[in-house]
């Protein structure tokens, strides 16, 4: 079968079809000219050939899903200026998106923003959780994944409710690669800038009848960023690799996927800075029958990073299962998982360290969610989920959603649910003795209330509106001893309350033309307990601007042709806590992509277009500032 | 693929067609690939029945490209129906729930009789007999001709040609 698929390749491409009713249609391009989209005088194996234009996720029918939820999907990103998982991040309104310096990025949803404070939120990369036990944050150097072959990022903004696993307190972000059998043949992508260089290939096959494999592998390299005033001397150029599979294999009832990566990058700060891990992970779906479904999973990762006479290392296991039940009215969803991680924290830099250096931490996790249908318009949502880690007893999350959807084009939504952040690493067993002691660090607490309404209030416009109202307590203060002694310790001092709101729309204005507008805001109220004082000046609230403008087009005036402008408008950092305040800033990004034939492509994009440079972030320890970037590039496809 | 992509080249500009019009293309195009066991093919001048099961993405573009399919002095009539209930007398059905257990369950009413049962990645991992992907900016399938023998189905080969994997019959 091999060698006919081969002929029949060359044939077409030669337009010599063997089969008698291509032969018959005398046409003198490989791919016929389509005036229109009567495709019936084409043969079956001419459809197989034809580029078609894919139909955009936004186009589908509205998600019940009663969240704040924004998708970012494959097209988006490749017509975008991103460069990087971080900055393709930056397509969602809901998140905030810092770039701290060429390597990090801070990345919070509803506040709680800076490299060091955004520990709540849950970032899953297939499945696979990525923030770390450390301190409960993302390392965003070490998540380089091909953004040719991400499917889809669904940003939660939000506790996101019962089905996501520990630390999805204020957002989920939920990074999907796209299956091996969307992945079959060879794709090579090229870019170079003023700053920066990468290069990617990957080739995917069909395997074993049903199945399909993709192997990839990508290099990249940024420059040094210009030093700011307020941060850091130490470079901050970085550099790495990154390669790996995917195969998915379905059978009848059984869909297996296995997957991994290795990668490594270098900083310039040191000789030897910079980190290298890997990870390998499986999944098994089964239909076990027609409304019930069983998914199994289970990772290893490993990762390390050394910075500045730092060394941090983990190794995570983790095993989850699911099961899915439909019986009348119900959808029930129940489940639980496992995860253990051991861990090691060097420090030659200061006197800060783990107590002990070495640790394996251990959480568990259950949940069980009803969607009722009470009527054919309303469904309720109750869940709870139930977790403990090594630093916790067991904690109750309950979550409770109501979902009006009165027609196909507008679902309203109402939420109120529990939410906490169970102690990291550095929250329980930080210590410079004699100035700092270890601690009785007890979860961060949240009661959510959120609602929204997402539709299509007008034709050819789709819209979402979220507000929310979160009470927090027993967020993080670091204090002297009762009476005002030393060892400080870190503390649950600080009790408060955030709102805010989020809302986007998407309008297709003209059949070449799609106008994307985005808005999100937050305000914090915050206080010391009774009897707490915080010697970090309320440093845990990270740094928020209070609103955040977004504004993109995306204009495609002929077929080959696509041009794509954002301008976003970040408010300052002034909430005058624990860091300088910085301005805001307006800056623009763009993207013009040019395919040349169905197999090549050619783009030009630039980032932070209208000021040389400007500071995104007030880190006083790790700000450098971000700059004006272009690059060209090009993908071929064969 | 080398020898295609450098075959292929710059040429005119020309319209895309949207995915769901190449897939609209596709689906009455299958039944002149098929083999129906005797007693289930269309009687003489009878058509070949096309049911869209669940969901229809395709609409009229559907509609338009059945008209235009003659096979064997059969044409092709397209049937919607909101559930497999009253799907006798299907050869080809275009199976989409409003989501993807639903696809499941759909495929599942549907289960060894002899229908050409068609998915699509998009709406979800189930899978009929084809399943349409999209691999490379075109519209591609996978066969499963193993789920095709228990039907009674027989492909022929040159369809199994175009697919980018077969699940063999046993």
């Amino acid at each position: 079968m091999t060698n006919r698929r081969i002929v029949f390749l060359l044939g077409t491409a030669a337009l010599a079809c063997p089969a008698t009713r291509a032969a018959a249609q005398d046409s003198p391009t490989p791919v016929p000219i389509l005036a229109s989209q009567d495709l019936s005088e084409l043969s079956i194996e001419e459809l197989a050939q034809l580029p078609v234009r894919s139909a955009s996720k936004r186009e589908e029918p509205l998600s019940g899903a009663p969240t704040a939820l924004f998708v970012i999907t494959n097209g988006d990103i490749a017509y975008s200026a991103a460069n990087s998982l971080p900055e393709a991040l930056r397509l969602a309104p809901n998140l905030n998106v810092q770039q701290v310096n060429g390597r990090e990025y801070a990345i919070s949803a509803r506040g709680f923003n800076s490299v060091e404070t955004s520990n709540k939120l849950l970032v899953l990369i297939d499945g696979r959780s990525v923030y770390s036990p450390l301190h409960s944050g993302v390392f965003w150097d070490l998540r380089t994944p091909m953004l040719e072959d991400v499917a889809q990022i669904e940003v939660i903004s939000g506790p996101g409710g019962t089905l996501y696993g520990p630390n999805a307190v204020n957002g989920v972000i939920s990074i999907a690669s796209r299956d091996a059998s969307e992945t079959i043949g060879a794709l090579v992508r090229g870019t170079v800038g003023t700053f920066e260089q990468s290069a990617a290939a990957r080739y995917g096959f069909a395997l074993g009848g049903a199945g399909a494999m993709r192997l990839y592998a990508n290099w990249f390299n940024f420059d040094d960023h210009p030093m700011a005033s307020l941060g850091p001397a130490a470079r901050d150029g970085y550099h790495g690799w990154r390669a790996g599979f995917r195969g998915d294999f379905p059978t009848a009832g059984n869909h297996f996927t296995i997957q991994g990566d290795i990668y490594e990058n270098d900083v310039e700060s040191l000789p030897g800075d910079g980190s290298r891990g890997g990870n390998l992970l499986g999944r098994w779906r089964r239909d076990i029958s027609a409304n019930s479904a069983f998914q199994l999973q289970g990772y290893y990762d490993y990762s390390e990073r050394r910075f500045l006479l730092t060394l941090d290392s983990l190794e995570t296991f983790d095993l989850e299962a699911q099961l899915n039940l439909r019986f009348g009215a119900h959808d029930l969803v129940l489940g639980g998982g496992l995860r253990t991680t051991r861990d090691e924290f060097i420090n030659n830099l200061n006197g800060f360290q783990l107590n002990p250096p070495r640790r394996r931490l251990w959480t568990y996790n259950a949940f069980v969610q009803d969607r009722f249908a009470l009527t054919t318009t309303l469904s309720l949502i109750a869940g709870v989920k139930a977790e403990q880690t090594s630093f916790t007893g067991l904690q109750l999350l309950p979550n409770l959603r109501l979902a009006w959807q009165p027609d196909p084009r507008t679902l309203l939504w109402a939420a109120v649910s529990r939410a906490v952040r169970s102690p990291s690493r550095i929250d329980r067993q930080l210590e410079f003795l004699p100035l700092l002691a270890t601690s009785n660090f007890q979860s961060e607490r949240l009661i959510a209330f959120e609602a929204g309404y997402r539709g299509q209030p007008i034709a050819r416009t789709t819209l979402s509106i979220s507000a929310f109202f979160n009470r927090y307590d027993d967020i993080r203060t670091t204090e002297f001893q009762p009476g005002g002694g030393l060892p400080i310790q870190l503390m649950n001092g600080l009790e408060g309350h955030t709102y805010g709101f989020e809302a986007w729309s998407t309008t297709q204005l003209a059949t070449w033309l799609r106008l994307n507008l985005g808005v999100s805001g937050i305000w914090k109220r915050f206080q010391e307990k009774p009897g707490h004082a915080d010697l970090a000046r309320r440093d845990a609230l990270g740094h928020d601007p209070n609103l955040q403008l977004f504004a993109r087009a995306e204009i495609n005036p002929v077929d080959r042709l696509r041009l794509t402008i954002g301008v976003r408008r970040i408010g300052a950092l002034n909430d005058q806590v624990g860091a300088p305040a910085i301005n805001g800033y307006v800056e623009a990004d763009a993207n013009l992509t040019y395919r040349l034939s169905d197999a090549l492509e050619l783009f030009a994009a630039g980032n932070n277009l209208l000021h040389d440079t400007h500071l995104e972030s007030n880190d006083t320890g790790r700000a450098r500032l971000a700059q004006r970037s272009v690059y060209f590039g090009t993908r071929v496809r064969f | 693929m080398l020898a295609l992509a450098l075959l292929l080249g710059p040429g005119p500009a020309r319209a895309q067609p949207s995915e769901e019009a190449v897939k609209a293309a596709f689906l009455p195009r299958f039944a002149r690939y098929v083999t129906w066991p005797g007693p289930f093919l269309p009687g003489p001048g009878a058509p070949f029945q096309l049911c869209v099961i669940g969901r229809d993405p395709f609409a009229r573009l559907l509609d338009q490209a059945a008209a235009r399919e003659l096979i064997d002095g059969h044409g092709v009539v397209v049937r919607r129906m909101p559930s497999a209930d009253g799907s006798q007398g299907c050869h080809l059905a275009f199976v989409q729930g409003a989501a993807a257990p639903d696809t499941a369950s759909l495929l599942a009413a549907l289960r060894r009789r002899p229908v050409l049962t068609i998915t699509d990645a998009r709406a979800g991992p189930h899978r009929g007999v084809i399943h349409f992907v999209i691999a490379d900016g075109r519209v591609r399938f996978f066969i499963d001709d193993a789920a095709a023998a228990e039907r009674g189905l027989s492909i022929s080969s040159r369809l199994l040609a175009l697919a980018v994997g077969v699940r063999q019959r046993r």
